[in-house]
């Protein structure tokens, strides 16, 4: 009985050391885990795949710093997918706080493909292969907006070139020219690209969503209303094996690097969850 | 180990670091991060909202360009200030009228067509809902599960008439449910913090001490 008092007056910080522990070291000792690849994530891979070549994707970055670690991940695997492929990329972002992030994973892609192409047909080019539109007030308005002209509403670009001189915006004016929208969030937004967008001009929508509201999600899915569905660190892990395994792009693989921390921090933590459970039960039989 | 000599990768550790010590306790470390945090976080989005929304939208439009058609916007944006003054802050009530009528206005429909009609679409047992799950013949099962649960929990959260008899039976069923629903959705809460620790931790490691790639 000696053990469970102790471990009831255990000192939280103590838990906290051992969880870091259990985090840094299969960062620092990286060891390979296999990544199974789930239908959600399948399905939003193929949808990327099937985006007929005269429509555009477009890339809906929502994620601020304290959502990057689980969708940025997310964010660089579909770039590289549809730069792969040569879809052609709108990226945007409905908040402000998202605008520098966005622009930090399309400069990362674009740089890896970049210093590998051999021909200009080969390079990812600013304004022919994608456009970084930026951030205009009101998504709802903006979701509604895209519908009828996407230059009307965003007339100039993230880096203040007018929309309507660029070669990819000749081609792409509204949703009828968009195969599928990818929403990155943490938040309900890619229930808004469902209700607004898809209800009104019938648009496919994909979601990128964080693990802490994933249940909230899979409804979507179930009904066909998403079209494939990204959750958390382990979702971006298996988007970046589907990328790697099918298309042969290779690149850092933040979240699938990161898969040995979560399992062994999961373990950790049914651990502590069975202990504290027997721990009360011999102590309320106890009593 | 290549420690970074970048003084901003240094600040944003030293700052996420004394952010942690809050963990260990609450200490001066922990509030003047907090602090900093704040004011930068305020500082920004007066700045950005300037620059991006009010000059852009409004008062480049209106004073420079001289499109007297934007003093309407202007007029009821600056109803919003009218709250500091009690003997007319009744007008603050038009900008908010007007918000809340568009909002309402666009949002009904959408919300009732996406989140009512085409959710309980997806509850009814039919072939399309079957194949739905691309689980073969255990499609049915759990579409015969899901429609089961819906109707469960629905009943759980009806309070109009005492919990007995069929109603009982069916609210336990369906607090089960909503039970499972919980630990999915903790199991997923753990989840997602434990990622945001290795986000940091990846900083640390990586760009900050240059111990991991």
């Amino acid at each position: 009985m000696k053990i469970i008092d102790i471990l009831e007056r255990i000192d939280r910080r103590i838990i906290y050391l051992v969880l870091l522990i259990v985090v840094v070291l299969p960062l620092i000792f990286p060891s390979v885990q296999s990544v199974r690849v789930m239908p959600p994530v399948e399905k939003f891979f193929n949808a990327v795949d099937k985006i007929p070549e005269e429509k555009a994707l477009i890339m809906d970055f929502d994620y601020t710093p304290q959502d990057m670690p689980e969708l940025e991940p997310m964010g660089i695997a579909l770039l590289r997918h549809a730069f792969k492929k040569r879809i052609k990329v709108l990226a945007l972002s409905l908040y402000v706080q998202p605008l520098g992030l966005a622009q930090r994973a399309l400069t990362q892609v674009t740089e890896e493909f970049n210093s590998i192409a051999k021909t200009n047909a080969d390079s990812v080019i600013y304004g022919r292969d994608y456009v970084f539109l930026g951030w205009q007030v009101g998504p709802i308005l903006a979701m509604l907006s895209m519908g009828e002209s996407i230059t009307n509403f965003y007339r100039v670009d993230y880096y203040g070139n007018q929309t309507d001189t660029l070669p990819l915006m000749k081609l792409i004016k509204n949703y009828s020219n968009v195969g599928l929208v990818a929403a990155l969030s943490p938040s309900d937004i890619p229930k808004y690209w469902v209700a607004y967008a898809q209800n009104r001009f019938g648009i496919n929508v994909g979601a990128g969503v964080t693990s802490v509201s994933a249940s909230e999600f899979y409804p979507y899915l179930q009904t066909g209303q998403f079209s494939g569905l990204m959750i958390g660190m382990k979702g971006a892990a298996e988007y970046e094996e589907m990328v790697e395994s099918n298309l042969k792009v290779k690149g850092r693989r933040k979240a699938s690097e990161s898969l040995p921390s979560i399992t062994y921090a999961h373990l950790l933590i049914i651990a502590f969850i069975v202990i504290g459970n027997i721990s009360y039960f011999i102590k309320r039989r106890q009593k | 180990m290549n420690i970074s000599s970048d003084p901003w990768i240094w600040i944003s550790a030293l700052l996420s670091l004394a952010i942690f010590s809050f963990l260990y306790r609450d200490n001066p470390f922990y509030r003047f991060a907090e602090h900093i945090f704040v004011g930068v976080a305020n500082g920004w989005a007066v700045t950005f909202y300037w620059h991006n929304i009010l000059m852009p939208s409004l008062f480049n439009p209106l004073f420079r360009q001289g499109q007297l058609l934007y003093i309407i916007p202007f007029a009821i944006g600056m109803l919003y200030l009218t709250r500091f003054i009690p003997r007319v802050s009744w007008l603050v009530r038009i900008p908010i009228g007007i918000s809340m009528g568009y909002y309402v206005g666009a949002s009904i429909p959408a919300d009732v067509q996406a989140y009512i009609i085409k959710q309980t679409q997806g509850t009814i047992l039919t072939s399309q809902n079957f194949q739905a799950w691309n689980a073969g013949n255990m499609g049915v099962v759990w579409s015969v599960i899901l429609f089961i649960g819906v109707l469960c929990t629905l009943s759980y959260f009806y309070f109009s008439k005492e919990h007995k008899g069929i109603l009982g039976v069916t609210s336990r069923i369906g607090i089960v449910f909503v039970m499972i629903g919980f630990g999915a959705a903790f199991g997923y809460t753990v989840m997602a913090r434990i990622s945001l620790l290795i986000g940091r931790l990846q900083f640390f490691l990586g760009p900050w001490l240059g111990i991991i790639e």
